[in-house]
């Protein structure tokens, strides 16, 4: 099939020329004004915003802090969401007395907790890093339940068969049948604990991309905000991708 | 003294009397088949042998002692064998479980799975994963399995229902020489009479809804049909075709 | 009859022992504080913040600004989302730019929401909209590309002109999966229209709370973030109970 690697880079060419079409159409609405420059800068200011706040630091250190926040507050969800989860998810008893709590609990929006965090912990970074890590809890919580619950019963009765200890089931079977959906629920976690530590960054003037924005937006600095916008994409999309290599290295044996 | 024995063994479930006080033994070495239509019970007669099902009334009683529960002298081939093998952990991965839950230190599990891995005839195969086997292929995994846990009996419920005709044949003459090697009794549970005959020192036939005039144990008849057995002329046999004539109607086809 | 009223209990006995712990502790320990409040303050706060008519306002607010945004993205969403998935050639040309633009956190652009739009209806929606946006057209470019391919074979047989098996075969087939990325919408608008109103929009449930909490009434922010929650679960299992009946009409799975 020597057709084949040609017309997918034909498809990698035309996607980036879409792509570059819209970025054209963004240089011409913003230099013929369509838009006001307040609210849509050049495409070339916001590069050059990006290239001068990375090169004196300022964004640079900006980016390690929201970044730091979201992986500290990510990694203290995924233990605490994997541990409870796990208990939770493989007694049949705690469910049934736990769950519906749960499912209450998940659709909550979790900055929602930010008002109760300041009233406990002030407007200060341990607020924020508490909210990170409580609100990005749920997702990994609810998928490690999910994924002990649904152990297929017919390993359960191999386990009774080799006669496996109740510890032994947890951490040969249990866990790795459910490591699809732990791993599922530890990448949404991610995207929530970056959304949140923007968010309190804004709320409680923490240094971070989400308070350089909210600056940026109240000075009328459209190119800086702009280049704010940029950076936390490429942080989401970077964080993504590596979450999504991780989940395809460990679940090898599903696509062998 | 008898290897198992089913002493008035009753099982009710969901409020309905499975069934029937049933009694027979089995001697050790024997390849007992069972066999009999849908809901007679023949499954949970087998789980209760296993010790999965504790029986309502009676008992089932393993070289004499009563049995409260799975144990590994035990194995047990489940039919759906690709939710009974780990997907994650190779053919030897999977073999190894019956090993790690069995206390086998480390250094020698390697020797006993490629013993067991021989035995099947997977020797080759044996750092692939499940997904990457044909159903025969998984269905041995799921015996080499057993087999390593060193059993003294084997228990299996309908385990070549789910594959196709040549490979059941071919698995059925492997476990036919398997258990002359290693010297196992089986309890083998089939909703096929050529199956239950072909493999069968004795067979079992149950009927479903016992009454006390017709309890759950219809008949026990001997295999007359000497070994070694081979997949054409044990079925032209005179007496293969004399039991499959006898049983037929046991499967409830009337 | 009381193993079933007892059962219907059974999801209210976990929360009423943590908030039954919680007013003991706020009674006892923390009885002068201005940040924490008894559930039983809460809910006298609650009362009174609903005769005022507060409530119903705050909550008005955030629904029709989180209904207004889900519907624009759906709109835009479901419509390029069919687009692409009908046509492979649009899909590929497309996939770079949106997993540019998808990344981007929406509420990165609350400022910028902010700046274009002051505070109001629309700052919110477009929020709304961004972040609903992108999962509503993933979920519906894979719906629309993934009907059951038996299906197509059956058009080219009946030889269906391209419009009728849109209309015929695609469109309704896609159709239990749109009201389940209805249903994804649904949570996520919700969560956003709060999340902006706390972060920045002084209007609705998210504003209400953080206004409670800066003037030190614990006991009102308490009601609030209960009320939230309830409001969240209420909305959610609506449209949980929308994409069902959906399923069981066009007769697909759940």
């Amino acid at each position: 099939m020597n057709a084949r690697p040609r017309i997918q880079a034909t498809g990698v060419v035309e996607s980036l020329l879409v792509f570059l079409a819209i970025m054209a159409l963004w240089w011409l609405a913003s230099h013929q004004e369509w838009v006001s420059k307040v609210f849509l800068p050049t495409p070339e200011a916001t590069l050059a915003s990006l290239k001068e706040g990375l090169s004196d630091g300022a964004l640079v250190g900006n980016s390690v802090d929201t970044i730091n926040r979201m992986l500290l507050g990510w990694l203290l969800a995924s233990l605490f969401g994997i541990a409870l989860g796990a208990m939770i998810g493989i007694s049949a008893t705690a469910r049934a007395w736990l769950q519906p709590t749960l499912e209450f609990i998940r659709p909550l929006p979790a900055s929602a907790i930010m008002p109760l965090a300041i009233s406990i912990f002030g407007l200060n970074a341990s607020m924020v890093l508490f909210v990170v890590a409580f609100g990005s809890m749920w997702p990994v919580l609810l998928a490690t339940v999910h994924g002990f619950a649904t152990v297929q019963p017919r390993l359960r009765e191999v386990a009774d068969a080799l006669q496996m200890s109740r510890t032994m089931f947890s951490w040969k079977i249990a866990l790795p049948s459910a490591m699809p959906d732990i791993l599922a629920g530890m990448r949404l976690s991610m995207t929530v604990s970056l959304i949140i530590a923007v968010v309190g960054e804004m709320i409680a003037s923490q240094s971070g991309l989400g308070q350089a924005v909210l600056l940026a937006a109240r000075s009328f600095r459209a190119s800086e905000l702009f280049a704010g916008v940029v950076l936390l994409g490429a942080i989401g999309f970077a964080a993504n991708a590596l979450l999504a290599l991780a989940e395809r290295k460990l679940l090898r044996w599903q696509r062998p | 003294m008898p290897i198992l024995s089913f002493n008035d063994v009753t099982i009710h479930l969901g409020g309905r009397e499975i069934l029937s006080p049933t009694r027979f033994e089995v001697e050790k070495g024997e390849f007992i088949s069972i066999i009999g239509p849908s809901g007679c019970g023949k499954t949970t007669l087998l789980r209760a042998a296993a010790g999965f099902v504790t029986p309502s009334g009676g008992s089932v009683s393993r070289q004499g002692k009563v049995i409260t529960g799975p144990s590994r002298e035990v194995a047990f081939v489940f039919q759906d064998y690709g939710r009974a093998l780990l997907p994650w952990r190779t053919v030897e991965g999977n073999i190894s479980l019956a090993l790690e839950a069995a206390g086998v230190p480390a250094g020698q599990r390697a020797a006993r799975i490629s013993k067991v891995l021989e035995t099947v005839g997977l020797a080759a195969h044996a750092g692939k994963f499940p997904t990457q086997l044909s159903g025969g292929m998984q269905q041995r995994v799921q015996i080499a399995r057993c087999l390593a846990q060193e059993p003294e009996l084997l228990m299996m419920d309908e385990p070549f229902g789910a594959l196709d005709a040549m490979t059941r044949e071919s698995l059925q003459d492997e476990l036919l020489r398997l258990v002359r090697e290693q010297g196992l009794t089986v309890l083998f549970v089939t909703h096929d009479l050529e199956e239950a005959i072909y493999l069968g020192d004795r067979v079992i036939a149950l009927r479903s809804n016992p009454t006390p005039q017709q309890p759950s144990l219809a008949a026990v008849i001997d295999v007359t049909i000497p070994h070694p057995r081979d997949q054409l002329s044990t079925k032209e046999h005179p007496d293969f075709l004399r039991l499959r004539r006898d049983l037929y109607h046991y499967l409830g086809h009337d | 009859m009381l193993a079933t009223l007892l059962r219907w209990l059974r999801p209210f006995v976990f929360p009423a022992i943590l908030i039954g712990a919680f007013e003991l502790y706020t009674r006892r320990v923390a009885a002068y504080s201005d940040t924490l409040a008894p559930p039983s303050a809460a809910v006298r706060a609650f009362v009174d913040a609903l005769f005022q008519g507060d409530i119903l306002s705050a909550t008005g607010f955030t629904l029709m600004s989180a209904g207004i945004g889900l519907a624009l993205a759906f709109v835009a969403g479901a419509g390029l989302g069919i687009v692409l998935g009908l046509s492979p050639r649009a899909a590929r040309m497309s996939f770079f730019s949106i997993e540019v633009f998808r990344p981007i956190p929406s509420v990165a652009l609350i400022p910028l929401a902010m700046l274009v739009f002051g505070f109001g209806v629309s700052m919110e929606v477009s929020v709304v909209a961004f972040a609903t946006f992108w999962p509503i057209l993933i979920l519906t470019q894979a719906a629309a590309r993934q009907v059951e391919p038996i299906l197509l074979e059956v058009s080219q047989a009946l030889q269906l002109s391209y419009f009728q098996q849109v209309w015929k075969i695609t469109l309704p087939s896609m159709l239990p999966r749109l009201f389940v990325a209805l249903r994804q919408g649904v949570a996520i608008a919700l969560v956003v229209a709060v999340t902006v109103e706390i972060v920045a929009n002084p209007h609705g449930m998210g504003y209400a709370i953080m206004i409670a909490q800066q003037s030190m009434e614990p006991a009102l922010m308490l009601a609030w973030l209960f009320w939230i929650g309830i409001v969240g679960y209420v909305v959610n299992e609506l449209a949980l109970l929308l994409q069902r009946c959906m399923a069981q009409r066009m007769g697909g799975r759940p």
